[in-house]
């Protein structure tokens, strides 16, 4: 397992680099001179030269990039242009923002769906199937801002149920935050509860369909035990992939719920940086995200390999 | 009319005094336009209220602060904010007591950069900046009011003004306010913000309360570049570094004091007991950022903010017609200018721009755009709210046979131009209905839309040595917006007298000639008579049609009371509370 890790980690590290590289070209080639563009079209030519100094979009690209690189191995993204804060002041703060926002809409997501897969998958083809089924393809062609809108519009508007604001007031505990947070998280809830469910429905049919399953029942175990001990180790390792690579889009790519309940979170920040060209802040914000998949894709190899005794076996030689 | 208090009045008046008081007396202005000039002049409230008295009229006048309509710990009218330049379009005008305490959540732009006095420059900035700092002189529409500066005189030409300061009034660590703050302050926006109007020295410190400001120019007008319409001329201590930010030195000499910022959700800030205009009513402010008005608006409706700094009409519909909320119009100078390139294209012809202006129909713009929110416009920049705005220049109606005839006897019947406009607010909009309006005088516009509003197509060469000053290149015909301010000089000097906002390329010496005179004028008269030979020459030579003058639209809930805003992004809140 060890070195395993030790593999993951230096896979990391070369991603890392590559987004880094990435992220690096897409923002050379924005149109426009970065400080005109900060200082708007009457600050004199003699301001805008100096601010590029000062930021060093001057440079020549190499030195550009391999400042660009440094930053993102000492997670020193310098002094935002839109605020002059450090960047590192928005990004975490951000980051916080949509982990609180993602852990509570899988707190709630996941055992719901994976709950709703199973329940599907052993009625498989009667009504309550079908009900799950259908109902986890309705809602999850729905965009999620678009559910975002409308249970801001009667949640929280006009029923005044749920916060409109989804950004709780500075010192508030974190009890006193799941109001402002339980309607943003429900949106997200609706968008990914058929999504989830569908994957576990398909893992379990197979599992049920599956030799083992058969081998289990017939040695005399209850329907529970071949569920628990047999069927879902091995029908959620497609599930739990899922969810890992969601947990990194509920970090970065959620801007429309976000924006629709005023949440500041990594999206939005992002959003913001690339709309008001503030590169550092985009830069850094974006590189967190992709810490965030490796992290999120490495836990759930682990989670995997911790379920599934074939994997452990495969990643220890 | 008491002739023998009025000729007292005058025997004690400088030159400047004696015309207003004239141009009062004589009728050629109103009782209101009186005392804001008066204000803005520096004349005191006792002149003005023994000239009024002689007059028979209602002798209050206000120096109270900015937004006041009732001192801390009493009562005071519910929807009272109107003034001068300002009209509450809803809201209870019944006596309501305003509740001790509370905390006011508004929701506001992001501002887009530091919180740099001196270098600020967008209206999200603007907000929390000037909650914690003062300017000299409150300006709200044309209404013209003491701030830090108690009253205020020019010289007899205008070109030293001395300002007698408020004496009392701390800093928010409690250090005193002096002259020296003041000096500083103008020393450093000599090299930046008030560059064309002063050199680092030109403000002395007569005595601890008293400073004197020597322009470059004269101008009879120097009391608005110190006051809200000049955003960055807030002052700061003495010793306030130029780059320093509100976040970075928590200070200030408005109601409320900094106590935490965060630029992607908010500021907080505490009432600050020590106010010279008194205890505000409210414990607290708090901003809630959001660039999206439609969440703004959700945040209002659905009670999760108590007020909305600014709105627009377009996406604002639901606000209009919400009665849970008190929505107020300030009428103002903020404008649309469609510009045509007076020097090269198919625009170099003035009976085209005439013919182009002439198929234009404003108040059909202003019904379908605006929802009725705007003022007609007569293409040139002088806003109604303005003292020397004459309405007698006629006003221009549409005239589609007309407009025909011209662009045919200029030889462009069937003209094709590209309008370039951008992507803000009700832009988009006005540029298809003037696509839909210019087709019944048979020209073929096509729209291209960008994304920002000052961007190449409008100037692109901002310094550029062809013309006088600023502006070159661009397109031959697009949109850009202007806005609000307590003076024209911007519009006049930046857009049609020099070049450095001058899209249109537009040379005219006798407009140069008229601003000039404008802008050198003391007296109101000398000032209206320039005024009408601006709003004739613009009218005539039509380098930019400017078919309305928009209002801009604050929003609050019905049980918030007192709040003052500029349209500019100020957000006064010292006498602003909830209601009981």
């Amino acid at each position: 397992m060890g070195r395993y890790l030790l593999r993951r980690l230096a896979s990391a590290i070369v991603t890392l680099w590559l987004l880094a590289t990435i992220v690096f070209l897409m923002v050379s080639v924005l149109p426009g001179d970065v400080g005109r563009s900060v200082l708007g079209p009457f600050a004199l030519k003699e301001d805008v030269a100096r601010f590029n100094h000062q930021i060093g979009t001057d440079r020549p690209l190499i030195s550009q990039y391999f400042t660009s690189i440094r930053r993102l191995f000492t997670l020193d993204f310098g002094d935002s242009f839109q605020s002059g804060g450090h960047v590192s002041k928005i990004i975490f703060p951000a980051l916080f923002r949509s982990g609180k926002l993602a852990l509570l809409a899988f707190v709630i997501t996941i055992p719901i769906s994976i709950a709703a897969g199973i329940f599907a998958a052993r009625r498989q083809d009667k009504i309550s199937d079908r009900v799950v089924v259908n109902t986890g393809l309705a809602t999850s062609s729905i965009p999620d801002f678009v559910t975002a809108a409308v249970l801001l519009s009667i949640f929280c508007v006009h029923w005044k149920l749920g916060k409109v604001f989804a950004d709780p007031p500075v010192g508030t505990s974190i009890i006193g935050q799941l109001p402002y947070l339980v309607t943003p998280a429900l949106a997200l809830v609706v968008a990914y509860f058929g999504y989830i469910a569908r994957m576990s429905r398909a893992g379990v049919i197979n599992g049920l369909q599956a030799d083992y399953a058969r081998t289990a029942t017939m040695k005399g175990l209850s329907k529970g035990a071949v569920m628990r001990k047999h069927i879902l180790r091995n029908a959620l390792a497609p599930t739990i992939t899922v969810i890992s690579v969601q947990i990194g889009y509920l970090f970065g790519g959620i801007v429309g719920v976000e924006k629709v309940f005023n949440y500041h979170g990594l999206g939005s920040t992002m959003l913001n940086a690339v709309t008001s060209h503030d590169i550092p802040v985009l830069q850094g914000a974006v590189l967190l995200v992709g810490i965030v998949y490796m992290v999120s894709t490495l836990l759930a190899d682990v989670l995997i390999a911790f379920l599934n005794p074939r994997v452990r076996l495969e990643t220890a030689r | 009319m008491d002739h023998r208090l009025i000729d007292s009045v005058r025997r004690q008046a400088s030159p400047h005094e004696v015309d207003l008081v004239d141009s009062f007396t004589e009728g050629r202005i109103s009782r209101r336009s009186f005392v804001n000039r008066g204000m803005m002049m520096g004349i005191g409230a006792p002149l003005i209220a023994a000239v009024l008295a002689a007059c028979g009229s209602d002798t209050k006048t206000s120096s109270a602060p900015a937004g006041s309509t009732a001192s801390a710990g009493t009562t005071a009218s519910a929807g009272s904010t109107a003034s001068a330049g300002t009209t509450a379009s809803s809201g209870s005008t019944a006596p309501a007591k305003i509740k001790q305490g509370g905390t006011l959540r508004i929701a506001a732009q992001t501002p887009a950069a530091p919180l740099d006095p001196v270098a600020m420059a967008d209206l999200g900035t603007y907000t929390p900046v000037t909650t914690a700092f003062e300017y000299l002189v409150d300006i709200l529409g044309a209404d013209v009011k003491p701030m830090l500066a108690e009253k205020w005189s020019p010289n007899a030409d205008g070109s030293v003004w001395t300002f007698n300061l408020r004496k009392g009034v701390k800093w928010h660590d409690g250090t005193p306010f002096t002259a020296a703050d003041v000096v500083a302050t103008m020393d450093r926006l000599s090299a930046s913000n008030l560059k064309s109007y002063i050199d680092a020295g030109s403000t002395k410190a007569v005595d601890d309360f008293t400073v004197e400001i020597t322009l470059k120019h004269p101008d009879g007008q120097f009391p608005q570049q110190v006051g809200a319409y000049n955003p960055q001329s807030v002052i700061t201590p003495k010793d306030f570094v130029i780059g320093t930010t509100l976040d970075q030195r928590k200070t200030g000499t408005g109601a409320f004091k900094l106590t935490s910022y965060d630029p992607a959700t908010g500021a907080t800030f505490d009432a600050n007991p020590d106010w010279w205009g008194g205890k505000p009513f409210l414990d607290k402010l708090q901003y809630i950022y959001s660039d999206d008005m439609a969440t703004q608006m959700s945040g209002l409706q659905g009670g999760a903010a108590d007020a909305i700094v600014q709105f627009t009409v377009v996406g604002g519909e639901a606000l209009l017609s919400d009665d849970k909320v008190t929505v107020e119009v300030i009428h103002g100078s903020g404008h649309r200018q469609m510009w045509m390139n007076c020097r090269e294209g198919d625009f170099t012809d003035k009976r085209v721009r005439q013919a182009v202006a002439l198929g234009i129909d404003r108040q059909a713009l202003i019904d379908n755009v605006l929802k009725g929110k705007g003022d007609i416009g007569n293409d040139h920049p002088i806003s109604p709210i303005y003292p020397f705005f004459d309405a007698s220049v006629p006003q221009r109606q549409r005239d589609v046979a007309k407009a025909k005839q011209l662009l045919s006897d200029a030889g462009k019947a069937g003209l094709s131009a590209t309008l370039y406009f951008p992507k803000l607010q009700e832009i988009p909009q006005l540029a298809q209905l003037i696509q839909s309006q210019l087709k019944d005088i048979g020209m073929n516009v096509t729209l291209q839309q960008e994304s920002v509003v000052d961007g190449e197509e409008w100037c692109k060469v901002y310094d550029s040595k062809n013309e006088p000053a600023g502006c070159d290149g661009g397109k031959d015909f697009g949109i850009v917006d202007y806005g609000p301010r307590g003076v024209p000089d911007v519009y006049l000097v930046k857009a049609y007298a020099t070049g450095e906002w001058n899209s249109a390329h537009y040379i005219s010496e006798p407009m140069r000639a008229a601003v000039k005179e404008y802008q050198s004028s003391l007296q109101l008269d000398g000032q209206k008579a320039a005024i009408t030979k601006i709003e004739t020459i613009a009218n005539e030579d039509v380098p930019y049609v400017i078919p309305y003058f928009y209002n801009t639209l604050v929003a609050y809930s019905k049980n918030v009371t007192g709040i003052v805003s500029t349209g500019l992004g100020h957000f006064y809140c010292g006498k602003a509370g909830f209601t009981a």
